[in-house]
This record gives structure tokens, sequence and C-alpha cells, in this order.
């Protein structure tokens, strides 16, 4: 991860220094502003994975001579199948829609969002489902 | 891993998947979490979408072939281009990106899903709900958006495009934008923290990297025009005066659009050039040639590809030209590089011609053209001649429908047997590649010339004197021919399904260098029942030819060395 994260820190250093030569050299302020937050965004992906991998450290992923066996054999949980994404993508259809013919529309949609929402989000409080054989 | 070296490679690596009902394997499909189902259907669904905006270009251009209008209106004809250009870049280009990268990135690391799998099936949701309302557009009383795809303000304003078909277009993009977002923050987790033991980064392959820094340019570039839509609209609809061109806001639009439009021709290109990366080694029987040049060069195009947005507004005379004209001159260096590595790897090998090698030569021919006129676009003196002219028209179309679509059939050719268990046909899949490089050649090359005699881009019309009409002709032939093509590769499609016998190795052209060779065809739920120990970025090289590894061991020409 942390090769990942040098390369954003790479990215935010360009992305400053681009900046800074685009506005000297032409004063334009809208690309000077793209330019720098562009950096700043960078600089933020690429803090947050450093700090990240200091507090982890680094995985067998990044060692040159790790085996396979080298992983966490607690790999995590995998939703195996789900139908939430569909009524949360819905639910966010019917509003952009709303917002252009009416309002009622939006309304309902917010509704259908924040029910389907809770489904994404309680979906395995209770524990896994048993994925599919 | 003495296990897997023990047995004949001629065995796949799991079982059959079972067989289910229709209704059965549509829920499962609907439902899905797995990263291939997923991919797949965005594999379709851009898919069906590039066959919508392909059917509405051949009507551009049956009304181009003669002077004077014979099938749409001027209006009909605004609309036909302005959604031609919408659904390729944003509805087919972009999403193909994230099909492929989530069918192979995940198998070619050795992960057994992507990080976040039910927010990669919400992105595939918000981007077929997003693509379909931008066709509604078509079924309202004004007709679908008309401004053309770059919605340049005031044009694309309430008082210039009333109507709630460019309301229908604004809101669809920004999902299918969020869609596009929500992929690549997926990718880019995955590849930071799902790696297999072993594979670095730097072992990653090439089209694993073009994933990751287009993810990184995805992030940069649509958040921006995201902001850009939601100004627009609100404009549109709530009276704001973000875009006000009293006060800078139509050059305001151009700003912001570009700073999204710039990197997202490279978000379309550099997957697609990561594709032509995977298939030169394996049917030049070569490793990669300069691993490491072609990762840099990537990079290099990703971050410049940020600092050169204002090339496209060079007529508005509110931009420094020679700032850009340096920035854009610059990006052909890391672009030259990868040529460079590309016919290096080449060089010398023991190359065979099976389809995906033709389609990526292809499209080497036709993208170093498309290459050579950006460069020459990139010089403001010739730019002011030829903007907005059919110059640019054919420029464009040879960079990204080279890329895009050549490598698109590359990569189905490549990788079919991977994710369907079934070999496309040769002889059909070499009939499609030269009908549609020769329809394609035929169609915009000679919109060079046209664009240098002075035909301007999005005109529904000319006149007999202008003297195109030849031109034009030759153009629409092509065309026409590019649209049969589309035929064979059906035909093709249908008769691998139907007829074509089963893959029973995981690597079934033999030479096979990434991960994704080393698991069954297709791969199970979770990708891989064993992965092979990743010493190289050829991991599945590695397994199925240890006689040329880097163990002294199994490599005779290494035996007695030490490492």
């Amino acid at each position: 991860m942390k090769s990942g994260g040098m390369l954003y820190m790479l990215g935010a250093l360009f992305y400053f220094a681009v900046s800074a030569i685009y506005f000297v050299w032409t004063g334009e302020v809208v690309g000077t502003t793209g330019l720098l937050l562009t950096g700043f965004l960078a600089l933020l992906t690429g803090f947050y994975v450093l700090f990240t991998v200091r507090r982890l450290g680094e995985g067998p992923e990044d060692l040159e001579d790790a085996e396979i066996a080298d992983a966490d054999p607690d790999y995590g949980f995998y939703s195996p199948s789900s139908w939430w994404p569909l009524p949360v993508a819905f639910s966010a259809a019917v509003i952009s829609v709303g917002l252009i013919f009416a309002v009622w529309l939006v309304l309902l949609g917010v509704i259908a969002l924040f029910i389907s929402l809770g489904g994404w989000m309680l979906e395995y409080y209770r524990g896994p489902r048993l994925p599919e054989a | 891993m003495t296990t897997l070296d023990d047995r004949p490679l001629t065995e796949s690596t799991t079982p059959r998947p079972r067989r289910y009902t229709k209704g059965q394997a549509f829920v499962k499909w609907i439902t899905s979490t797995d990263h291939k189902t997923i991919g797949y259907m965005y594999l379709i669904t851009s898919f069906a979408f590039f066959g919508i905006a392909g059917l509405m270009a051949l009507v551009i251009r049956a009304e181009l072939a003669q002077p004077g209008l014979q099938f749409v209106s001027n209006e009909q004809y605004n609309q036909l281009f302005t959604m031609h250009g919408t659904i390729m870049l944003f509805l087919f280009a972009t999403p193909l990106f994230v099909g492929f990268g989530n069918v192979i990135m995940p198998l070619q690391i050795g992960a057994p899903d992507v990080a976040f799998p039910r927010l990669n099936m919400l992105g595939f949701w918000l981007f077929l709900f997003g693509g379909l309302i931008v066709l509604m557009g078509f079924f309202t009383p004004g007709g679908a958006a008309a401004f053309g795809w770059f919605a340049y303000t005031p044009l694309s304003t309430a008082a210039y495009s009333p109507g709630v078909g460019g309301d229908l277009w604004i809101m669809g993009l920004t999902l299918s934008g969020l869609a596009t977002i929500l992929g690549s923050v997926n990718f880019i987790t995955t590849l930071l923290t799902m790696r297999a033991p072993g594979m670095t980064m730097f072992r990653t392959s090439i089209f694993t990297w073009t994933i990751f820094i287009t993810s990184v340019l995805v992030l940069i570039a649509f958040p921006i025009l995201a902001a850009a839509l939601m100004g627009l609209f609100l404009d549109r609809n709530f009276g704001t005066l973000i875009f006000d061109p009293a006060h800078g806001g139509a050059i305001l639009w151009q700003h912001l659009f570009w700073f999204f439009g710039h990197p997202e021709v490279y978000i379309i290109a550099l997957p697609f050039f990561g594709i032509a990366s995977e298939i030169l080694p394996v049917f030049s029987r070569k490793p990669v040639f300069g691993y490491k040049g072609l990762v840099y060069a990537t990079m290099a195009i990703a971050a410049l590809s940020v600092a050169v947005w204002a090339h496209h507004m060079y007529v508005t005379g509110a931009v420094s030209l020679s700032f850009f004209a340096l920035t854009t001159m610059l990006i052909a260096v890391p672009t030259g590089v990868k040529f460079f590595n590309w016919i290096g790897t080449m060089w010398r090998g023991s190359i065979s011609f099976e389809t995906p090698m033709l389609w990526t030569l292809g499209f080497l021919t036709t993208f170093l053209f498309g290459g050579l006129t950006g460069v020459m676009l990139a010089a403001p003196a010739i730019d002011f001649h030829v903007s907005d002219s059919y110059f640019v028209v054919a420029h464009f179309h040879y960079t990204v429908f080279g890329t895009v679509v050549f490598m698109m059939f590359a990569g189905f050719y490549f990788w079919w047997p991977k994710m369907t268990g079934r070999m496309l046909d040769e002889k059909l899949g070499k009939l499609h590649f030269w009908l549609l490089f020769i329809g394609f050649h035929t169609t915009f090359l000679v919109q060079h010339w046209l664009g240098a005699e002075g035909m301007p881009r999005r005109y529904s019309d000319y006149l007999a004197s202008d003297g195109f009409t030849t031109l034009n002709v030759i153009s629409s032939v092509g065309a026409a021919i590019l649209g049969l093509s589309t035929l064979p590769w059906l035909y093709n499609v249908y008769r691998t399904w139907r007829f074509a016998p089963k893959v029973t190795t995981d690597d079934p052209w033999g030479w096979g260098m990434s991960l994704e060779w080393a698991t069954s065809c297709p791969p199970p739920r979770y990708n891989f029942v064993q992965i092979p120990r990743i010493r190289s970025e050829r991991p599945a090289f590695d397994l199925h030819h240890p006689e040329y590894g880097d163990d002294p061991n199994t490599n005779p020409n290494l035996a007695g060395k030490s490492h």
C-alpha cells in the first residue's frame, strides 16, 4: 500500500508545481484553482493511505517473497448477492426525474431512498446468509 | 505448489457451474454481487448503447451523403449528433472501462471479488438508469438534447435550449457519472488492499496499472463534471446565474467542462492501451518490453492530461496558447514511449496473427494516425484554421474509435474464452476485423480533407457548389461497410454461444501471462481454487511454462547458475 500512497504524493507534488507554473505563466484563475484543488485531492488520498499503512503495516501483498499461504485467513465478509442496490439506484433515478417533472416524485423518491438505504445497511444485521454452493 | 505442477495442464481447475432456469438466472444476475457478472452486465449494456449510437451515426452519414436534407430535419440532426457523442463518450466508452476493469482486474491481482461488491452493483444500476434517462429525451415533445455533447453555455441554457430534453440529459449524465465515480473508488480500494500475497504493485499487469491510474483520473475529473452539470441544472430550472455570460459564465463552463473533458478522453483511452499491453506479449511470445517504462508512461500521460484542457479552447481567445500548446505536445512523449514499448514487445518475437492480435495491430495503426493529427492540432497556428471542422472530427474518431472500439473487440476476442468458456470463431473474427478496418478508414480518412477544405462539423447540410459531395459519398459508403461489419460479429457471438466447443484448459491461447489465465474458463465464484506463487508480473506464464522462468530448478538455461 505504501507504494500506492507514494504515487498519490507524487501526484500532489506535480499538481502543486503545475498550478504554480500555470498561475505565473497565465494568471488565469479558474485553471489555477482546478489544478491546486487536484493537488489537494491527491494529498488527501496519499496522506490517508500512508497514515493507514503506518498503523496497519505492510501486508503480504507488498512483500516480494510472500507465499499465498501468508494471506490473512480471515479474509473478511463479501456479500454473496443482494437485492438492495437495485432499489437504491431506482430511488436515485426517481429523484433525478422528479427534479425535472414533479415535486411529488422527488418526495416519493426520497422516501424510497431512505427505506432502501435502511435495507442495504441492515441487510447483514443478523449475520450473513450462507453463500450459495 | 507441487500439487499444481504434478497435474497435466490441459485440465481445468474447477468443475463446471450448475445450470439455472431462465427465471433463476435472471434473478441471479440482477441481484449479483459477483464482479464478473456485474462486469458482463456493464459490457453488454455499454455494447447496446454502442449499437444505438452507431445507428444514429449511420443516419447522420446517410443525411450527409448528398447536399440537401433527405432524411431528417435540422432539429433532428442536432439531436442525433448530440446524442451520438453523448452516448459514445458517457454511456459506451466510460462504462466499457468499468466493465473490462470489473471482469479482468480482480482476476489479474488474485482477488476473490472487488472491495465493495454491493457498491459495484449500485454503480451498474445508476449507469443503466442514467443512460435510460438520457435516452428518454427522444420521447419528450421537444426531443432530446440538441446542444452538442459539450453543452456550451449559453446555448444549453433554458433561453436557447428550452424543453426537458436538456434537463434529462443533465440528470442522466449526473447519475451515470456517479456510477463511474463509485466504480473507480471500488477499483482503487481493491487494488491497494486486495492483491494476492507477493503481487506487489510493480508485479501487477499493465492492464491493472491502467485501471488504477484511470480510476485516479476519474476521481479528479468526474466530480467536476457533476458540479458543472448541477450548476447548469440550477441555471436552467431555478434561475441562478452561474453560467451567465455577463460575468464570464460562458468561459467558466468551457473551463469546467474541459477540465473534465480532457482527462475523460484519457479515461477512455488508457484502459484500452492496457488491453493492448496484455495482448501483444501473448501473441509475440515475449514478455512485455519495458514494463516500468509503460507504467511510468501511463502515469505521465494521466498526470499531464489534467494540464492540457484549454487546447479545446484556443479559438475563444481567452486562454494561454503557449502554455497549452507546450503541455499538449509534451503528452506526445509518453505516448511515443508506449508505442516504442509495444513495437519493442513485437520486435523479434514469434508473432502469430490470431484475431486479438489483428485488432491490436489495427489499433496501433489507427491510433498512430490520430495521435499525429493530435500533435498537429496542438499547434494553435493549425488549430485556428481547422477548429470545429471535419479535420477535428476525423482526428478524434481516429483516436477514440482507434483505441476504444478496436481494443474493445481485441479484448472481447482475447478474453471471450475466459468470460464464457468458449472461443470465438477465428474466420468470422477476421472477416469482422477487415470489414471494420476498411469501413472505418474509408469513413474517416477522407474527413481530414473535408475539414482542410473547410467543411464545418455539426452542419446538417452543404451546397453542391461547396465541392464536398464526392468525399462525403466516400465517407458514407465507408460508414455503411462499418455498420455491416457488426453482422459477422453478432453472428459470431451467436454461433459461438450455440455451437462452439467448451474450452477445457485454463489458458487457451497457450502463452497467457497474467493471473487470469491460471484459473478456469469461466472462473468460479470468488475466482480461484488455487493461486500459484507470484514471483514476477507473469504468474500464469511462470506456472504453465516453468522451463522459461527465473527458477534454476526448472529452467534448463539457468541450471547451475545462482540467482
